[in-house]
């Protein structure tokens, strides 16, 4: 599956669920916000949100910040 | 102790995370300064470098809430989506509304700064607005449920100080809610003055964080804040436009 992740693009392997793309990218799942097509996921939906080819996802983390 | 939306603090230092050389110094600095409120910003999640991630380190530390901030938006629909992100992230009520388009000066936008607090407190946000130093903006804030406001003391890391003292004076006149002094601050001096001016608080990220010795730097504000705060509480005296003697003035040695 072809996805846009963070704006670069990027071929998903997994099941097409944010929680198995966070587990590929290495992200850690409880500091991470995921939006796909712009849109809020919350993390409860992870595990069942399907992802489509063509969607743009973001990964998003804390950094410092003032 | 004073409040931000239902919340009580002691510390009336809130800092930023930016700038800082590594972790561990930040968070040595956020200990060292007392705070319990802190600054994060939200970027894309980086797979070459996740040791970036502040979430884990920010986590162990006790009694310390995180205030996402919306850097990066360009207006107020960029910042409600900035705001709603970061309380996924966090779980925290807390949000810094800072919306400034212009990378050379870093402004805040007045405009698009009120509209996004307007609906932020509306969704039940409780919301600091990082201001320009206006007191007729700074009410209509108020007005829509901001439990802060934030005018700056100059521009975002320039170190310029309090030079907008006097709108600041003018903002705490008429606030019914907390006034902090976010952005510009150099000296601990400074955080003194604006608390001996009437500030609830002062917000530092860069004073501390390009300073030589952040960890003692961070502690040298928390001392400048406590130092203004407990001035104010004591009253300063009245000044006088000619000198008032404070020893008698005796004819015994003509």
């Amino acid at each position: 599956m072809n996805l846009i992740v963070n704006g670069e693009k990027y071929e998903h392997r997994g099941d097409g669920t944010v929680s198995v793309l966070l587990a590929e990218l290495g992200a850690m799942p409880e500091h991470t916000a995921v939006t796909v097509n712009g849109d809020l996921v919350f993390a409860k939906q992870w595990k069942d949100f399907k992802l489509k080819d063509g969607d743009t996802v973001e990964v998003l983390t804390f950094v410092g910040g003032g | 102790m004073f409040k931000l939306g239902n919340i009580e603090f002691n510390s009336r230092l809130i800092l930023g995370t930016g700038k800082f050389s590594d972790t561990a110094t930040m968070i040595k600095a956020i200990e060292a300064s007392g705070t319990e409120l802190v600054t994060v910003a939200l970027r894309r999640f980086n797979r070459e470098k996740p040791s970036d991630d502040l979430c884990a380190p920010l986590a162990k530390l006790k009694n310390v809430r995180l205030m996402p901030n919306t850097s990066g938006a360009m207006n107020a629909k960029e910042a409600v989506r900035a705001a709603q992100l970061g309380r996924e992230l966090s779980g925290s009520p807390f949000v810094k509304v800072e919306i400034h388009p212009n990378p050379h000066h870093l402004m805040p936008d007045a405009i698009e700064t009120y509209l996004a607090a307007k609906e932020l407190a509306a969704d039940g946000f409780i919301v600091l607005p990082y201001i320009p130093a206006d007191p007729v903006l700074a009410k209509k804030l108020e007005d829509v449920g901001c439990a802060a406001v934030m005018p700056l003391g100059a521009a975002i890391g320039s170190g310029g100080g309090l030079s907008t003292a006097d709108m600041i004076r003018l903002i705490i006149r008429d606030s019914n809610i907390p006034v902090i002094v976010d952005a510009g601050l150099r000296a601990p001096s400074e955080a003194a003055r604006a608390m001996e001016m009437g500030c609830s608080a002062v917000l530092v990220n860069s004073a501390i964080a390009a300073a030589r010795d952040p960890v003692a730097m961070a502690r040298a504000f928390a001392l400048g804040v406590e130092t203004g705060f407990a001035a104010r509480q004591a009253g300063l005296m009245p000044k006088s436009d000619i000198a008032v003697a404070t020893s008698p003035l005796t004819s015994f040695l003509k």
